[in-house]
């Protein structure tokens, strides 16, 4: 009976302490009751592989011991899938601007590149990681009921969203925002030899002539597709491409003029003029060092409009339509009426 | 090949799906004369509902913890044996599980 003892002994190990005994007492009888039986069966006693046979068929010591065991969890099913969304948000936010603002500098302004450790990120990714786990199993473990869980009701929940719906308030907030832009960059901006900005006189290089027609017409051409979109408020493909050509040439016209070192001089009467002559560096070197943030908020603008594009084109090959995406079900064409 | 392992697999999660809530009901069933694990398993097998120890004595415990089942700790042939009976409790739920039962029983034949 060695293989017996053996195989109780290595159950015995894994099982709660307060019932151990009683448990090992009660399947050491059911075991010893199978080989007995099969001892009269046969008539002799059973060899090794006989019993280790029975004792295999019984599974592995863990596997036994564990059926014995509540089922335990670190975080709960109900608390996973809120547990696991705000890890990916944690994650994300944590990697995915570092990453990019390390890739814009290495592209951008490689002697700075340094500022920026990727190896640091997952460290602090680590972190995240531990102490939102830590932080979830502590609510799990205290028993805390999640609000809502009983007094929600589906009048509470928010309404059904379309994703390819644009909502009216922001093509209109849109052709505002264009407007009031072009009036004011219009007439500040116009290119001349000096160009007065509230009592400052700027000198600005030749090429921003250049800059300013090509900023007008991208903004005049957003407030366009804003116009498109307030009276067709559904993205289309060809609308999404237009949008992301325009904020394309726009990210990369903004990016150009970063780098440009546009401002040849400042002056303003109550400024003397090496103070001018430092102003004037200072500007330039601060939009200089700017370029990096600004690729990758560009960067992210384009995602967000190749992301859209894609996902029209996944609606379009799945054959779905682009409009509401819920029917009215109390309409009669849905109900046969 | 794969496939049919992935198939074997799911089966056999609901079979043992769809054995769980049935065992507990056999089990009280069989409780009703005092038994010990090892004659209820056999009582069990020889009506056709195999079950083997590792699911039947943590269903025992799980049962004898709900108030289901009484148990004590007898000597019997030279050996300490732990013998299970059902309490009243058990006898009234087994009575509305066996009506349960039917109930779905007799809606799957019609469903099947």
């Amino acid at each position: 009976m060695e293989l017996l003892d053996r195989y109780l002994q290595a159950i015995e190990f894994w099982l709660p302490k307060r019932q151990r005994q009683d448990i090992i007492a009660e399947l050491s009888e059911d075991l010893r009751s199978q080989i007995e039986e099969k001892q009269t069966e046969l008539g002799r006693k059973l060899e090794d592989a006989e019993v280790e046979a029975i004792l295999k068929r019984c599974g592995s010591p863990l596997a036994v011991a564990s059926r014995y065991r509540p089922q335990q969890y670190l975080i709960g099913p109900t608390l996973f899938p809120i547990y696991r969304f705000v890890l990916a948000v944690l994650l994300i936010g944590c990697v995915v601007p570092r990453f990019l603002i390390w890739l814009a500098f290495l592209l951008a302004d490689p002697a700075h590149r340094g500022y920026l450790h990727m190896e640091n990120v997952w460290v602090t990714v680590l972190y995240f990681a531990f102490f939102t786990t830590l932080a979830f199993a502590i609510v799990e473990r205290s028993g805390v009921k999640l609000q809502g869980l009983d007094t929600w009701s589906p009048r509470k929940l928010p309404p059904v969203r379309d994703r390819n719906r644009i909502p009216r308030s922001g093509s209109m907030l849109e052709i505002a925002a264009g407007v009031v832009f072009n009036v004011w960059f219009a007439g500040i901006f116009w290119p001349r030899p000096v160009i007065d900005l509230y009592g400052a006189q700027l000198t600005l290089v030749p090429v921003w002539r250049i800059f300013f027609w090509s900023f007008l017409f991208l903004a005049s051409a957003n407030i366009a597709i804003a116009g498109v979109n307030l009276f067709r408020p559904y993205w289309t493909p060809r609308r999404a491409s237009l949008r992301l050509v325009a904020d394309g040439l726009g990210a990369g016209l903004f990016c150009w003029l970063l780098k440009a070192q546009v401002l040849i001089g400042i002056s303003a009467s109550s400024l003397p003029a090496p103070k001018a002559i430092e102003l004037t560096n200072l500007i330039n070197l601060w939009m200089a060092r700017t370029l990096p943030w600004a690729i990758v908020t560009m960067l992210v603008i384009l995602s967000f409009d190749v992301y859209r594009i894609m996902r029209l084109r996944c609606v379009h090959l799945h054959g779905g339509s682009i409009g509401p995406a819920v029917k009215d079900l109390s309409s009669p064409m849905v109900n046969g009426n | 090949m794969s496939q049919s392992n992935g198939n074997h697999d799911l089966f056999e999660n609901l079979r043992l799906e769809l054995r769980r809530g049935c065992l507990s009901l056999a089990v009280l069933s069989q409780l009703r004369t005092e038994r010990y694990g090892y004659t209820l398993r056999k009582a069990l097998a020889e009506q056709g509902l195999e079950i083997d120890e590792g699911t039947l004595y943590p269903l025992l415990r799980r049962l004898e913890s709900q108030g289901l089942l009484t148990s004590v700790w007898r000597e019997e042939e030279r050996r300490n044996k732990r013998f299970y009976r059902i309490s009243p409790e058990g006898k009234l739920m087994l009575k509305q599980l066996a009506a349960e039962w039917q109930r779905i029983n007799s809606s799957l034949n019609g469903i099947l």
